[in-house]
């Protein structure tokens, strides 16, 4: 572990290390365009030139290793001169078309020049060096060459990353473009991510451009509720509406990256009718409106009686995968300890078995539901029923009476969703008294004795085991409409209304009462579920 | 005089190879075959040689620098990739005499052990490639070249790249990528091609002058090598000449030799009897030198350095009084912006930028302001990229400037 000092200031950096990891280590900001932290280090920008003692020239801190005693300096006035030459060089060809560029806001080469440039433009208009713009890279991706600053992060990406390499230099010295071999669009599923990396406005989200300026997005730190592999993601909305989703970094899960599916998701949320009020079936047999206060009585004295009459065998709790562990959790609880049902399941289509197949060898996995490891964890998983078929058989002959169906659409589509949803219309269609808890509208739906409304993904708080068992936090981002309530705040509502001596304000409340009394919880404080996640200790 | 490499230029018949081995090639090969792989590297650093690609680095410590531990093969890389305007010593080696450096290459790899080399060779130069590979056809029909040279039990193949006409590939490490089949980019340094070169294994890529001069220190020993020129830059070197002289041409002279003596008595003096303005005594990137300058000055690389230039590549530029000097460096400007790789910003936008200004200037567009500003570019450039080419075009913009600034004042208006 080499010692040495930046500015001054000692600091100890790993064996290896670079000088510009040990100083972000150190909280210390290099300016920089081609390093990142999980690409191949390049050193072509020049930006990130610091003064070395001993050392003749500037050495670039992205490249330097870091050796015991070395003695760094990165404020300095020929550190400074360097990166501000840098930076003049970079912008005498780069059109500065800020207004109408979509990078404004969250452009390197906007931040820099106002902590090291501040200098007027030398060179005329009719000098620059003019390249081609507003070029199609498929359905994720816009280039616009003459923002580039070279710094090749999409090309290492592509070769390093998914290996897939379809981007390149094209020409020479000041001519030198980004770009495909005959602008071929881009087609991997990994491609939005050289958005993200991009510095600058030369590659633009072909979904997100120009649909808001980024000073007026909130952010929200969440899990994508796209498959089991549980990437960290950012969610950027505004006045209820998300605008993007970004990854948050986080190396034990999906260092930087996302795929597209998973960036898209939000579209699927937004997508279809949403339903808006509690619907019970009349005697007429048709859905009317109700309030959450008579269906949360009615479902609990039905279920109840029900119970008393054909005992907890005749009732299933049907979970979904998608729903977040505190969900579950007082759903478990609910059934279980108030109703005295047996019945749990939440397998349509061999979740269990998915959940850790990889497929592909990046980041996502088989299984479309961001929580079947936590569903497994709290014991949704009947060795009796291994299914939603057997449930059917069970209930069409009549061993299950009543049954509390939660489902929600997976976010990412697969081929095989039509056919699990219509399973679940089955299940429906064969119980006698069914109680559906779903966020969009369905026609199936309308078979249902109540239909109540939820909240989907984004819409509440709370944590997300994924198949590496580790437990995530996921914030609430956008408040739901009409009288949607939150999944766990249904079951809270009648295990009170059933008469459950605790009470539950929050999801963190939920959490902790679940980490008290969930084995593959216990232990886990709520705070270790952000960055970098908690895994349930053996 | 002595003469090294250029002993037999003249004579048609030189690339045959029965006519090259009548006139004792490939003695120097059978000697150095008999001899251990560590006494020729001992010799050649007892020599004196010193690279003559440019930098003037010491050819034996470089051989040093191979470990021969690795667990990997060693790789010679031969740079034939000859772009530096004013230079074209090389080609003639090529062209007259391939059997020479192929020798060369033969001694150079026993004594590395290293049995793949190439020889990559300038994209322009497809003519010599005709030339060179039909010399390399012949080295292997004679035995030479292949599974076992000259009946020694070593085996050595020896392959001709055609370069694409980038003159950063004389670079050595973007030499090696090129060779690997990528872009022609230089690589960050540290690691050295010393140990980690082409494919990731120790390398020694060494200029066609350096390896050309094998031959004859292992005939003649090291010690009559290291007797020709002076204390610190031994033996001959190849001079290119061009620009206003009576008679431009490839000369050999001893290291040390005055350098107005060579302009007047071997490259024929300045013609039409106009005076001497000017020199770039190495390669167009070096700094130029004044008529004034040039007086006591020595062909060797300390008595270059100290006038305040180099020796380079021996691409000598001579310009007369009739010279516009904006024009030159125009000239050479042009030539660095089309050559940038573009892989480090300072080098990829500074010398467009230069190259344009110095366009306007001479096109009488100029102001007084962009005097100064070539010269902030030139200071924003130096040292900050990976390789030396940003450098190689600072050192011409700067000596330029201000060693003839009123030249520059004049083509601006006001």
């Amino acid at each position: 572990m080499p010692k040495f000092t930046l500015n001054g200031v000692e600091l100890e950096a790993k064996e290896g290390q670079t000088i510009i990891q040990a100083a972000m280590a150190a909280g210390f900001e290099i300016p920089h365009y081609c390093y990142h932290p999980d690409l191949p280090i390049d050193g072509n920008c020049r930006m990130c030139l610091v003064e070395v003692e001993k050392m003749p020239k500037l050495p670039p801190s992205c490249t330097t290793v870091v050796t015991e005693g070395m003695v760094v300096r990165s404020n300095t006035d020929r550190v400074r001169q360097s990166v501000q030459g840098v930076l003049e060089f970079l912008l005498i060809n780069h059109p500065v078309d800020c207004p109408v560029c979509d990078q404004a806001g969250e452009c390197r080469l906007q931040d820099y020049y106002m902590v090291y440039g501040l200098h007027t433009s030398e060179i005329p208009l009719e000098m620059k060096v003019r390249k081609r713009k507003v070029i199609d890279l498929g359905p994720m991706v816009v280039l616009d060459q003459e923002r580039c600053v070279l710094c090749s992060r999409c090309i290492r990406f592509f070769d390093n990353v998914t290996h897939t390499g379809e981007m390149q230099f094209f020409g020479r010295g000041d001519h030198v473009a980004i770009g495909t071999f005959e602008d071929r669009p881009l087609d991997n599923p990994y491609s939005g991510n050289v958005v993200d990396i991009c510095p600058v406005g030369a590659l633009t989200s072909r979904d997100f451009r120009f649909k808001c300026r980024v000073w007026f997005l909130h952010s929200t730190d969440s899990v994508c509720g796209g498959c089991s592999t549980g990437c960290n993601m950012r969610i950027d909305h505004r006045d209820g509406t998300i605008f993007r989703l970004l990854p948050r970094r986080n190396v034990e899960v999906n260092r930087s990256w996302l795929c597209d599916e998973g960036r898209l998701t939000h579209h699927e949320v937004a997508a279809g009718d949403r339903i808006l009020r509690p619907m019970m079936r009349g005697r007429d047999g048709m859905q009317a409106p109700v309030t959450w206060k008579e269906a949360v009585a009615s479902v609990n004295s039905r279920l109840k009686e029900i119970a008393g009459i054909n005992g907890g065998d005749a009732i299933i709790g049907f979970a979904s995968p998608s729903a977040t562990n505190e969900a579950l959790f007082l759903f478990k609880r609910y059934l279980g300890e108030q109703v005295g049902a047996t019945q749990f399941e939440f397998r349509i289509d061999s979740e269990d078995k998915k959940v850790t197949e990889e497929e592909d060898e990046i980041l996502r996995h088989v299984d479309k539901h961001p929580n079947s490891m936590g569903a497994i964890n709290l014991g949704l998983m009947s060795q009796e029923l291994g299914g939603i078929d057997r449930a059917i058989e069970s209930a069409r002959a009549g061993r299950i009476k009543a049954g509390v169906v939660i489902y929600y659409k997976p976010l990412v589509e697969r081929p095989g969703d039509a056919q699990a949803e219509a399973r679940i219309a089955e299940l429906i269609g064969a119980l006698e008294y069914s109680v559906v808890l779903a966020a969009h509208k369905a026609d199936w739906q309308r078979e249902a004795s109540v239909l109540l409304p939820v909240t989907a993904w984004s819409e509440e708080s709370g944590t997300y085991t994924n198949y590496q068992g580790r437990v995530q936090l996921a914030s609430k981002a956008v408040e739901p409409g009409g009288d949607i309530l939150a999944l766990w705040e249904v079951f809270a509502s009648l295990l009170y209304e059933s008469g459950d001596g605790l009470l539950w304000l929050s999801p963190d409340d939920v959490f902790a009462s679940l980490a008290e009394n969930t084995p593959a919880f216990r232990g886990i404080v709520l705070e270790q579920t952000r960055l970098p996640g908690a895994l349930p200790t053996p | 005089m002595n003469k090294i490499l250029l002993v037999n230029i003249e004579k048609p018949d030189q690339k045959n190879i029965a006519k090259y081995r009548e006139r004792g090639g490939y003695t120097a090969l059978e000697k150095a075959l008999a001899m251990q792989p560590a006494d020729i590297i001992n010799e050649v650093k007892t020599s004196g040689l010193r690279g003559r690609g440019g930098a003037g680095f010491p050819t034996g410590m470089k051989w040093g620098f191979v470990p021969t531990n690795a667990g990997k093969p060693t790789y010679l890389l031969c740079n034939a990739d000859e772009s530096e305007p004013g230079t074209f010593k090389d080609r003639i080696l090529m062209e007259r005499d391939p059997h020479l450096l192929i020798e060369g290459m033969a001694i150079a790899c026993f004594a590395l052990n290293c049995q793949l080399s190439y020889i990559y060779l300038r994209g322009e130069y497809e003519f010599i490639a005709h030339i060179m590979q039909r010399a390399l056809d012949e080295a292997y029909e004679a035995g030479i070249l292949g599974p076992s040279i000259m009946g020694k039990d070593f085996a050595l193949d020896l392959h001709l790249h055609l370069g694409q006409g980038a003159y950063i590939c004389g670079e050595e490490t973007s030499l090696i990528e090129s060779l690997e089949g990528y872009r022609g980019y230089p690589r960050i340094k540290p690691p050295f091609p010393a140990t980690h070169g082409f494919l990731a294994s120790p390398t020694v890529v060494n200029n066609v002058e350096t390896l050309c001069a094998l031959p004859w220190i292992i005939t003649n020993g090291a010690a009559a090598h290291a007797a020709i020129g002076t204390e610190k830059s031994k033996g001959t070197k190849l001079f290119s000449v061009s620009g206003h002289v009576n008679s431009p041409g490839v000369y050999e002279v001893d290291m040390g030799y005055p350098l107005l003596d060579f302009i007047n008595n071997e490259a024929g003096g300045i013609p039409n009897g106009r005076a001497l303005k000017a020199v770039i005594p190495g390669g167009s990137s070096v700094p130029v030198l004044t008529a004034a300058e040039c007086d006591g000055v020595l062909l060797d690389y300390e008595s270059l350095l100290k006038a305040g230039s180099m020796l380079g590549s021996g691409g000598m530029i001579v310009l007369d009084d009739s010279t516009k000097m904006p024009e030159v460096l125009s000239v050479i400007a042009d030539f660095y912006a089309h050559e940038s790789c573009g892989q480090c910003t300072p080098c990829r936008e500074g010398t467009g930028w230069a190259a344009k200004i110095l366009r306007n200037l001479v096109a009488g567009k100029g102001k007084r302001a962009d005097i100064d500003l070539l010269l902030k570019i030139a200071d924003m450039m130096e040292g900050k990229t990976i390789c030396p080419l940003a450098d190689a075009d600072v050192m011409p913009i700067r000596s330029f400037v201000t060693k003839f600034r009123s030249e520059f004042e004049a083509l601006c208006a006001s």
